[in-house]
């Protein structure tokens, strides 16, 4: 290691350069027990208030569940429960649950301790509680023998078992102990370990966002055989800024960053000695919604003049530099349910023209000033916005970006006099099922909620989708799926753009990580450190 | 004194209310919906209108305002919207690490500051002078951020001298949280090496945020005792054969600070402020943090705690300041 800085170096540094590939290699220890991971952390530590992709990573370390996503492209697999059945009309559901099962306090896991889990989730009503809400009473969870646990579902409700992974079981002996007014230990757990998954937080280990400390549970239900060198600790320490991120993975300080690496980071990590980019396509689709009950775009040659009007190849090509795969349809292309015949909308500014001139003859009003929403620190949005801005701007349309943030354009998509007019987003993977998309997103009955904020409606849609949600076989639900996204294409309620490229910075010295897009590949039970 | 001090603070008291009405009725006039964020992303209208109702945010903006003071004088500041958290705790929990920090700054910018300043003076058009005011201008002028870039690549990277980031390297163990003071947790806990740890951590943040005080307080300073030696007093004292130390560090030092421990305070706050910017670069787990995720977030709970709790400290760092005034010139409590 050098002391003195030669003039090069100097010069380099007032310019500001980060070059990655010339710094020194790890500046730490060599410690293979600690992975330090960052992911970023949930907004508190309980699985029944947050449910986001940054609690699903957490969660998978954790928490176990009945079921569970694992690996690409992702199967649902028998987790905490061995087995399930359900009853013909698809509204009684059995899952049979694993014997001698610890959680972190070595008291076993029962299926009351199932049912309980389930019902605080239904009672605070937050987070994952969306899924279920609707269709499932807290007293109809119970608890008939021993070791089984049943389900009795208001309604058919096919995307009940997808959703299953999305719950938590908890500890209702720790929980209870730390109840206060009824309040279903929420502030405790919010801050806790009330758990039984394959890692355990450690007490002073915790500050909201800024660190979590866990280490291995050796009694997990799993066991450790298949990984006879495990992580022992996992320090989770997001990082907030870029720089930060790539300086501290490539001098040896993180052992991962989180899957929203900016793609223009991509070189100079690949370039380094000790860390790579890993590339998995993961179901994550980036939409531009379009406000279908204001003007324009209450005309579908509106709309279609949009969808043509965006440069779809550009925009990945040009400024995510490839990390992207076009997805012309409304979920990921590679979700079942999706009429893989139908192509989708493309780049065309003369056809852009063509229906705007249509809409005009129909008395569209396109003169006004129309505002897009993005959510300001997400540079990815605003990019993509103003390059809409760009080409709109060539066929004679007045396009204002402003910017805004998500819990403002959230709140805004409850009526649709609030909802912008545009704005732009991403659907994560909450739970595989084309209800997470699709059935969300144009079925009228989710109107106020921000995934819907279209505002499309089509009655024959959501006779299909709401169909497609009362069977339980997917057999019989993909064509309903496929016949609904057919209808959804065709009136073009809003822009879909391309599914995610995940972008992770992964040190070289881990071995063994297994990606499944639901938790991003952050559940560490798999993953070894060379030395 | 006493009186003087009770005066001022209570002048703090309907500044601090004006400052909490200002802020309640700017933070609400954002359309967001507190409801909606704590509901999360999944949530559905009723979860969304149970929880407005639930946290009476379907009451008149009035009557919403007086719940929040009447809690607020019990230090209850409502719970985040999205960590579902007690505000206060999380405050509690988050402040001692920017206090840590400023207080590092602060230490640095007055320490190497006010010599610097007094070199600066007393070298006067000569090469020391123009160096130091070039490097006041620069350290003013100069981004926070791409000074902590600058020296996170020399130092941690390069150099590997000091850490890149955080409060504590991830492989030690925290000790017992008693004061949330790091530092001082680990000397209470007998944790030398996360005392040492602890120290280091705080060097490349505390030379960022302080650099720009470093700056004003070197600008300040010369031109106090620039002044001060053009006042008769000191060509008296000179006559009188002090010796040349003790007539700059004591008389002419004594006599040219009252500026800078206005601009002391003034730093103080702005310390705190730019706590924001530094804390993030550092992944700093201090309310600057916590205050930029608030904002992002619309956390309007978060928001208005943290808008009032930088009010109280600058206002607390004004009354000290006040004080400070009064023992350096007596003349001015008289006044007062």
């Amino acid at each position: 290691m050098t002391s003195k800085l030669t003039r090069r170096q100097v010069g380099g540094l007032a310019a500001g350069a980060l070059v990655a590939g010339a710094l020194p290699p790890s500046a730490r220890a060599a410690d293979t027990t600690t992975l330090v991971s960052g992911f970023q952390l949930p907004q508190n530590l309980d699985p029944h208030q947050v449910y986001d992709v940054p609690m699903q990573a957490m969660m998978l370390n954790t928490y176990d569940n009945l079921y569970r996503y694992q690996d690409d492209p992702p199967v649902i697999e028998p987790w905490l429960a061995e087995s399930h059945t359900v009853s013909d009309d698809g509204l009684t559901w059995e899952f049979k649950l694993r014997p001698g099962i610890k959680f972190h306090d070595g008291s076993a896991m029962t299926a009351e301790d199932v049912v309980y889990s389930f019902q605080r989730m239904l009672a605070l009503a937050l987070g994952p509680a969306g899924a279920f809400l609707k269709i499932l009473k807290p007293e109809n969870v119970t608890a008939p023998v021993p070791l089984t646990v049943r389900f009795k579902l208001e309604t058919s409700y096919a995307p009940f078992f997808a959703a299953i992974p999305s719950v938590c079981i908890v500890n209702p002996r720790v929980v209870k102990a730390h109840e206060k007014d009824g309040d279903w230990g929420k502030t405790y757990v919010a801050s806790n370990d009330a758990g039984s998954g394959p890692y355990k937080i450690v007490s002073e280990g915790y500050r909201p966002l800024e660190y979590l400390d866990m280490e291995i549970f050796d009694d997990h239900f799993l066991g450790w055989k298949h990984n006879p060198k495990p992580v022992r600790k996992i320090a989770g320490r997001p990082t907030k800024e870029t720089s930060t991120r790539v300086l501290a993975l490539v001098n040896g300080t993180l052992d991962w960053t989180d899957g929203n690496l900016p793609a223009d980071q991509v070189d100079q990590i690949n370039a380094s000695k000790v860390a790579y980019v890993q590339k998995d396509v993961v179901m994550k689709t980036f939409v531009v919604r379009m406000n279908n009950k204001k003007a324009p775009f209450d005309n579908i040659n509106v709309r279609k003049a949009f969808a043509h009007a965006f440069n779809y190849e550009g925009f990945i090509k040009e400024i995510l530099a490839g990390y992207a795969t076009r997805d012309p349809y409304p979920q990921p292309d590679t979700l079942w349910g999706i009429p893989k015949d139908v192509k989708g909308y493309d780049y065309d500014l003369a056809k852009a023209k063509e229906y705007l001139a249509k809409a005009v003859a129909e008395g569209a009003q396109i003169k006004r000033p129309i505002e897009i929403h993005v959510q300001s620190e997400n540079e990815q949005s605003v990019q993509g916005a103003q390059l809409f801005q760009s080409d709109l701007a060539q066929i004679g349309l007045n396009v204002k970006v402003v910017g805004n943030i998500w819990s403002n354009l959230t709140s805004s998509t409850a009526k649709p006099e609030t909802t912008p007019d545009m704005w732009v987003h991403w659907v994560s993977t909450y739970f595989v099922d084309p209800e997470n998309w699709v059935g969300q997103m144009y079925d009228s009955q989710f109107h106020g909620t921000w995934k819907a904020s279209s505002w499309y409606k089509n009655d024959e849609v959501d006779k299909l989708l709401r169909k497609a949600r009362g069977l339980v076989k997917q057999e019989e639900r993909a064509p309903l799926y496929e016949a609904a996204t057919r209808q959804i294409m065709a009136d073009c309620p809003d822009v879909w753009i391309y599914n995610s490229m995940q972008l992770q910075g992964i040190n070289k010295r881990v071995k063994g990580r297994r990606f499944c897009t639901v938790g991003q590949g952050a559940e560490v039970r798999w993953v070894t450190l060379e030395g | 004194m006493a009186r003087f001090v009770l005066r001022r603070c209570g002048l703090v008291l309907p500044s601090l209310l004006g400052l909490l009405i200002i802020t309640f009725l700017l933070i609400h006039a954002v359309p967001s919906d507190p409801a909606a964020a704590m509901a999360g992303d999944a949530a559905t209208p009723e979860q969304i209108a149970r929880i407005r109702a639930q946290y009476g945010l379907d009451q008149p903006m009035w009557r919403q305002f007086l719940v929040y003071i009447a809690k607020v004088v019990q230090l209850d500041f409502g719970e985040s919207a999205f960590s579902h958290r007690p505000v206060a705790l999380d405050i509690f929990q988050r402040l001692p690490a920017t206090l840590e920090l400023t207080f590092c700054s602060l230490v640095l910018s007055i320490g190497l500051g006010v010599p610097l300043g007094v070199v600066s003076a007393l070298k006067h058009n000569a090469w020391p002078d123009y160096l130091l005011r070039i490097f006041s201008v620069m350290g003013i002028a100069v981004a926070a951020f791409w000074f902590a870039i600058m020296l996170q690549l020399l130092f941690a990277m390069n150099l590997a001298w000091l850490p890149l980031r955080g409060d504590l390297s991830s492989t030690m163990t925290r000790p017992p949280a008693i004061t949330h003071f790091l530092v001082l947790d680990a000397v209470l806990a007998g944790r030398w090496d996360v005392f040492g740890d602890a120290l280091r951590h705080l060097v490349l943040p505390s030379i960022t945020l302080g650099l720009g005080g470093l700056a004003t307080i070197v600008r300040f300073t010369r031109a106090g005792v620039l002044d001060t030696l053009q006042q008769d007093f000191v060509f008296y004292e000179r006559a009188m054969g002090y010796r040349r130390m003790r007539l700059i560090w004591v008389f002419i030092l004594r006599n040219s600070v009252t500026a800078t421990v206005t601009q002391i305070g003034l730093l103080f706050g702005g310390l705190i402020a730019g706590a924001v910017v530094v804390e993030s670069i550092f992944d700093w787990p201090g309310i600057g943090s916590y205050t930029v995720n608030a904002i992002l977030t619309g956390d309007k709970q978060v928001m208005l705690a943290v808008t009032l709790l930088v009010g109280a400290i600058y206002a607390g760092v004004n009354i000290l300041v006040d004080v400070v005034h009064g023992m350096l010139d007596p003349r001015l409590m008289d006044r007062a």
